[in-house]
């Protein structure tokens, strides 16, 4: 079954994403996404561009222009170091979410 | 409202540059090209692959777009969310926010008012070219006690200096000159000048309309030429332009008109000119002087004013110096003359600039507002300052409760600070409408001797200096409450008494503020306080005459250029004026007291060890003139009308003054005395009347002679009668008409009008600061009786444990009104210690009262202690109200 998004993790998951695999373009953020929640992710890869942009606003990411392996033109991104340090944050915070959630949910059993 | 939030990015996105949007399309186009390149890989046929891509991506448009809101949606978002939370916490505690709007209105509105009118007096510029370059050239002489600024050189002077001189670019010589200009039957008397031909030149103004005199209107067969101003050509022309074409009658001569001045130009302005005419306000006519070769090299006292403007390099004590040199020589070369009776030729030097003149009297008034106006601001702003401190410190908790939520520092000072800001905009809007009432009301105090101050207007400079001061007060006051909150420590905070502590630094603040404030509303209360007893000094002085007698000017043209016409024409005016019913007595005068004529002359008194150059003021009047004007005998007799009639040893009366000078220990009634310097014609004194305020209602009386005489010539014609005024008025008119229909009654006025207008200045000068220090008074209590509520609130616990102890209801009260006192009484000691030394640069506004007088001092103290401890009253009884067992709850 696809999954919705939850709020506010799209940043979460694009931040990591640059930072284990390097300088990424959009489409391939998209499918690394994809490939990682084994297609349950419903993405339509539009709808990452807001993400991009916030986190480029806030200084998270860097994007230049570059080619791909084919020869293509694409924008890339990089995660930056206040991204880093975000990312660290956020991946805190949403362990600290995802415990009590999941505590929760062990005591309604 | 995500609605319009939507539209306004769309706003913004119209705006945003043309780089992001490439950026994105080209970003787009690769995302999909990359995509396409896989589906192709999988297999599938280009077109195929491309319509894949297209699914697997989206709609293009809605990502776009999305993409496009992100961008310009955060800052908006943020600045929405901050404007909407300040909005909100303001209204939620409107007291707050009205004090604070207020406050910071009433600073603003009064300093934008008083800066418009500074700059309408002192900044804006005049209607001639470079105005600091203009000079006026007088010739003071050592013998003559008047002011230096009477005596402009003789013409035969002027044209020597006009020759030699070279500190120059122009010279001109000009005499005021009243015309009476009829049209459609009725004869209205305007102030005019005769000029020479570099008047306009010197000025360096030129005609909005036609010319300005050429050379050849200055020979006398050209003379009748007239320029007019723009306001005459607007009230009797209709400002047409087929002007130039038409001709004034003035005097009953025909003047062909050449030109039209520009709006503005109404040079000489009464207050352009050291002594002018008094009756000439400004000046709407100009014809040629024309002088003859003989008026041109003479060397006796004129009615002429001199006027130059310097070479951009030539110092006015350079020029001084340099006419100090041609006066020396001219003095030596030619002798007195014949008709300056007395009078050494010593004529000196002496230049002065005009701006000096025009608007030096009013520098040190405009300079006094100004300060006054200052300190009401940082009053305001200390007081809008305070209670953002009081409020921050209040709202410590909920800070502390949004930072431990995980809002940001900066997030949070931007908050702060939008909501300062909004506190400013707000008092920015009320401030200028507060601004332009002002300045409507300015006007209607207008003492009239203030130069162009029913120009002032709200400029646009002016209307910036107040915003950009507003924003930064508010800016500054919500600065450190706002790095206060940022700064707080969360381990702290959520110490349970962590508030108090960090309130504490606030709290010195704040009562340091409140000390400041009630010091500067010290010093602005003793100023007004003095103003006040200054004014009630100049009101009470004795004028020595009625203030119900109504007065007007009479001037006679060339119809009347014999005595026995003269004397028979004041005489049937006096016989039929005092023939009207109520009418108690008439007569007339050649200079009324409080205008600004003067006349002096040279008198030896006999058996009095009399001085070179003694002086005397001498007045010319018709018989009944002390009984129409009220003036009390002291001794001897009136003026009977055989009086008039005497050709030798004539009777003269003269004032306590003059006894007291001249008559020390003896009795004046029967003296002699003359103004003849052969002592062949001798004066009786045959009475003494009491002295009159003749210069200023401010300056002592001197020494005066009264002669009669009906052969008056131009005078001041005072009535005294039962009826009110304005029938007076009525009937004088209605009078001078039967006698002659060609002459105008000008300036009709009761003295009681005069005495307002004398005291005009004053009243304006002590009304504004009044109102100002009134401000400042009751800003300083809000700021205080604001502090006292705030503490109360902080000390709740504390007074809840006092009384939980035994404390009384009464020892609260007293706790919290022992506490502003001793705020109070510092300002107070502060405040007094400034006014010691301010009230040094009042010294010139004083009239009657010591710069350190008690009596003000003490009133001050006593009125602020009392309104002090009034405004504590109320938070101080709310604490003694407070249950303990609730305060102790509470925490």
């Amino acid at each position: 079954m696809p999954i919705q998004i939850l709020q506010g993790t799209l940043d979460l998951m694009i931040l990591r994403t640059l930072a284990t695999m390097g300088p990424q373009h959009a489409y391939g953020i998209a499918g690394r996404l994809q490939q990682v929640s084994d297609d349950a992710l419903n993405l339509n890869q539009g709808t990452i561009y807001p993400a991009l942009v916030r986190l480029e606003q806030h200084g998270w990411t860097r994007g230049s222009w570059g080619r791909t392996e084919n020869n293509r033109d694409a924008k890339y991104y990089t995660i930056t170091r206040a991204g880093l340090k975000a990312l660290d944050e956020e991946t805190e915070r949403w362990r600290q979410m995802a415990d009590v959630v999941e505590k929760l949910l062990a005591e309604e059993q | 409202m995500a609605h319009w939030r939507r539209i306004v990015a769309k706003l913004h996105n119209l705006l945003a540059n043309k780089h992001a949007e490439e950026d994105l399309a080209r970003e787009v186009a690769s995302h999909l090209t990359l995509l396409a390149d896989d589906f192709e890989r999988r297999g599938m046929s280009p077109e195929k692959a491309r319509l894949a891509a297209r699914r697997a991506y989206g709609g293009v448009e809605q990502a776009k777009q999305a993409h496009r809101d992100e961008r310009s949606l955060l800052w908006i978002e943020q600045a929405i969310q901050d404007l909407r939370y300040g909005l909100r916490t303001l209204s939620k505690s409107p007291g707050f926010t009205i004090t604070a709007v207020l406050t910071l209105a009433l600073g603003i509105g009064a300093c934008t008012a008083i800066f418009s009118l500074v700059n309408a007096v002192l900044i804006r510029s005049l209607p001639y070219g470079d105005p600091e370059r203009l000079v006026y050239l007088f010739s003071p002489n050592p013998a003559l006690k008047i002011p230096a600024e009477v005596i402009y050189p003789s013409y035969g002077d002027f044209y020597d200096l006009k020759r030699e001189a070279r500190s120059y670019a122009d010279m001109s010589n000009f005499e005021q000159a009243q015309f009476r200009v009829t049209q459609q039957g009725t004869t209205q008397s305007i102030g005019g000048a005769r000029v020479d031909e570099n008047f306009f030149s010197t000025l360096q103004s030129v005609p909005e309309l036609g010319r300005t005199f050429a050379g050849e209107d200055n020979l006398l067969a050209h003379a009748k030429v007239a320029v007019i101003s723009h306001s005459l050509w607007a009230s009797m022309f209709s400002a047409k332009p087929d002007v130039l074409n038409r001709s004034i009658q003035l005097d009953g001569a025909n003047y062909e008109i050449v030109g039209v001045m520009p709006p503005q130009f109404e040079y000489p302005f009464k207050s352009d000119l050291p002594y002018g005419d008094s009756h000439i306000e400004s000046t709407l006519i100009w014809v040629p002087l024309a002088l003859d070769s003989k008026a041109k090299s003479s060397r006796a006292l004129g009615n002429n004013v001199s006027l130059a403007r310097l070479h951009s390099d030539v110092s006015i004590h350079q020029a001084q110096a340099e006419m100090a040199g041609i006066m020396a020589r001219v003095d030596k070369e030619y002798p007195p003359d014949p008709g300056d009776v007395g009078i050494p030729r010593e004529w000196g030097a002496l230049v002065e600039s005009f701006t000096g003149i025009s608007i030096g009297p009013v520098r040190p008034l405009m300079r006094l507002l100004l300060a006054a106006v200052g300190l009401v601001l940082l009053i305001a702003c200390g007081n809008v300052a305070n209670l953002m401190l009081a409020r921050a410190a209040e709202r410590a908790r909920e800070l502390g409760v949004r930072a431990a939520l995980g809002a940001g520092r900066g997030r949070m000072v931007r908050l702060l600070l939008t909501e300062s800001m909004l506190v400013g905009v707000g008092g920015c809007a009320v401030g200028i409408v507060l601004a332009l009432l002002f300045l409507r009301l300015l006007p209607k105090l207008d003492p009239g001797n203030i130069p162009r101050l029913n120009e002032a207007s709200l400029d646009a400079r002016v209307f910036l200096v107040a915003i950009g001061g507003s924003l930064l007060t508010s800016l500054a006051a919500g600065l450190m409450p706002a790095i206060g909150a940022s700064r707080m420590e969360l381990t702290d905070f959520l110490k349970s008494h962590a508030m108090r502590g960090s309130s504490a630094g606030h709290h010195r603040l704040q009562s340091s503020l409140i000390v400041a404030q009630t010091a500067m509303v010290v010093v602005l209360l003793a100023g007004a306080g003095l103003l006040i007893r200054s004014y009630i000094n100049v009101e009470s002085v004795d004028t020595g005459f009625t203030r119900s007698a109504v007065t007007f000017h009479v001037s006679l043209d060339q119809r009347y250029s014999k005595p026995e016409q003269r004397v028979t024409f004041y005489k049937e005016l006096m016989a039929k004026l005092e023939a009207l019913p109520g009418v108690q007595a008439a007569g007339s005068v050649n200079y009324l007291p409080l205008t600004s004529g003067e006349s002096l002359t040279f008198i030896w008194v006999d058996g009095f060890d009399n001085k070179d150059y003694q002086q005397t003021k001498g007045r010319f009047v018709t018989p009944h003139y002390f009984q129409a004007m009220h003036i009390p005998l002291i001794a001897g007799r009136y003026f009977s009308d055989a009086d008039a009639a005497a050709t030798t040893n004539q009777p003269v009366i003269i004032n306590q003054k003059f006894a007291k000078v001249f008559f020390p220990n003896r009795n004046p009634i029967g003296g002699r005395i003359t103004g003849d310097s052969k002592k062949e014609n001798w004066s009786t004194v045959v009475g003494v009347v009491a002295d009159v305020r003749h210069t200023s209602l401010e300056e002592e009386p001197q020494p005066l002679v009264y002669n009669a005489t009906y052969d008056a010539g131009d005078a001041s014609v005072a009535v005294r009668s039962t009826l009110p005024p304005a029938a007076v008025a009525d009937e004088i008119r209605v009078t001078l008409k039967s006698i002659d229909p060609n002459l105008a009654a000008t300036d009709i006025h009761t003295m009681g009008d005069l005495i307002s207008i004398a005291t005009a200045r004053r009243r304006f000068q002590t009304s504004l600061l009044t109102v100002f220090a009134g401000i400042a008074l009751i800003m300083a209590l809000v700021g205080l009786s604001g502090l006292m509520r705030f503490s109360v609130n902080q000390r709740t616990h504390e007074v809840g444990i006092r009384m939980a102890l035994g404390a009384k209801r009464r020892d609260v009260l007293l706790l919290i009104l022992r506490n502003a006192s001793v705020l109070v009484v510092c300002g107070l000691g502060l405040g007094l210690m400034c006014t010691w030394i301010a009230t040094r640069l009042l010294k010139s506004f004083l009239f009657g009262v010591g710069q350190h007088d008690p009596f003000t001092v003490v009133t001050v103290s006593v009125l602020l202690v009392v309104c002090g401890l009034m405004a504590a009253f109320v938070p101080a009884r709310r604490a003694a109200s407070i249950d303990p067992m609730q305060a102790l709850r509470t925490e």
